[in-house]
């Protein structure tokens, strides 16, 4: 596979969080373009391993490489990653708007740039309430909209449905097939295959901190 | 401006936006700085003049004070809330982040010395005649070395349990470079001296945040790993 093509490359990487071994030597390799799901029971280290991708936590051992570059240097390589986890990163006190202008203006992108995704999510009518007094599932939108603001080429979501009704599970899923073939990554990490299997190509069964299996849908 | 620069500031302005949305803590902080006051205005009579030492170390104390306040919930909320994860997503360094809560408590830190010293002026009787310029630059440059160590703090606990009781623990002895020479600097000037007086004190300070911002830069990019 030639090195261009690669999105993620994932070598011999292990996590231990004191006495946890979160994963044990995991190797993988993810296409650009690719959607893929990474599953597998509670403390499977599928959030552990999403998180190493997102540059947010770094491997006790092993490499990880994001579109060729190191993840652990340089602050670019997260101007090409969008991550969503079960936290949402937006803050109480400031509303929708105010929190996308935050992160938007640090990744030099203007409002008008990301109105279509709120639009297309359903946020106008709630684009200037505090976050606070948002529900869940509109909470969790707006989290989709400010990981997306950059136009990110490898998006990372953990959990992207939980807790959400089918209604909102339809929208994200109508909004993610929209960005097939755009050439984006998409990674998500689900105990529970339902939707996901809507929109990935393929799943990566994660137990006890290994890849125990992959299989395409 | 570069990248690092405009993110402290986004940052900062983003923490006092939030801040100031969610007044009952500045207010907190207010009424515990202005009460402070008010109780040692009564305690000492009232009417009299306040010797400069011990007005110096009453608006240090109740400084100190306050700045545990603010500096409890800098990087602790962050990370309690989990919009840590967020500032991770950046494209700054983690260092950026740190300015960004150090400007931020450096002017949270200043709004309350607003407030305060014009309440110690006329509770304490301190005569400044013309000298208020000077006493106010000793107070902000000692707000940011209270906020540099109070930023940093915040950072270093804000994973651990008892967080709060940890952070008022370590600020005792990490704000001392800072206390000592503010309290001597801020007594000069009570006492009638000008800011070209009190210039080994603020030299004190000023080698002080050198110190800290060397520490700062070579070990905060492991600090915001969890």
């Amino acid at each position: 596979m030639h090195n261009n093509n690669i999105a993620v490359k994932i070598t011999a990487v292990s996590k231990r969080y004191g006495y946890l071994q979160a994963l044990k030597s995991v190797s993988l390799r993810i296409k650009k373009g690719e959607f893929l799901v990474f599953s597998g029971p509670n403390g499977a280290g599928k959030t552990t391993l999403l998180k190493i991708i997102a540059t947010h936590i770094s491997p006790s051992s092993g490499t990880v490489k994001i579109f060729g570059a190191d993840a652990l240097k340089g602050s670019e390589t997260r101007r090409r990653i969008g991550l969503v986890t079960h936290e949402s990163f937006l803050y109480d006190e400031l509303s929708i708007r105010e929190n996308l202008l935050f992160y938007a203006n640090l990744f030099s992108v203007k409002e008008e740039d990301f109105l279509d995704t709120v639009d297309f999510l359903g946020l106008k009518r709630w684009y200037d309430v505090p976050v606070k007094q948002l529900s869940h599932g509109l909470r969790k939108r707006a989290d989709i909209v400010r990981a997306l603001i950059h136009n990110p080429d490898l998006i990372l979501l953990d959990e992207p449905f939980a807790g959400l009704d089918t209604k909102t599970c339809d929208l994200l899923i109508d909004y993610f097939k929209s960005q097939e073939g755009t050439g984006k990554t998409l990674l998500i990490s689900s105990h529970s295959l339902e939707w996901s299997k809507k929109i990935c190509d393929k799943v990566v069964m994660l137990d006890k901190g290994k890849i125990v299996g992959e299989m395409a849908f | 401006m570069n990248i690092f620069w405009q993110a402290s500031f986004r940052i900062a302005e983003k923490d006092l936006r939030t801040e100031f949305r969610r007044s009952y803590e500045v207010l907190s902080i207010l009424t515990f700085s202005v009460g402070s006051i008010l109780i040692c205005s009564f305690a000492w009579g009232g009417g009299g003049v306040v010797e400069p030492e011990v007005a110096g170390a009453a608006l240090w104390i109740i400084l100190f004070f306050a700045s545990i306040l603010a500096f409890t919930t800098s990087f602790t909320r962050e990370a309690d809330r989990g919009t840590l994860g967020g500032l991770k997503t950046l494209p700054c360094s983690p260092l950026a982040i740190l300015f960004g809560k150090i400007i931020y408590g450096t002017m949270l830190l200043f709004f309350v010395e607003c407030v305060l010293i014009p309440f110690s002026i006329i509770f304490l009787n301190l005569d400044l005649s013309g000298r208020f310029p000077d006493l106010l630059f000793v107070c902000l440059l000692g707000a940011v070395g209270l906020s540099f160590a109070g930023s940093f703090v915040s950072g270093l606990v804000m994973f651990s349990e008892g967080k709060t009781l940890l952070l008022s623990f370590l600020l005792i002895p990490i704000c001392m470079p800072v206390l000592l020479p503010s309290v001597m600097a801020t007594k000069e000037i009570i006492g009638g001296s000008g800011i070209t007086e009190v210039v080994p004190e603020l030299r004190l300070l000023t080698a002080f945040l050198l110190l800290i911002t060397a520490i700062m830069v070579l070990t905060f990019e492991f600090v915001l790993e969890e």
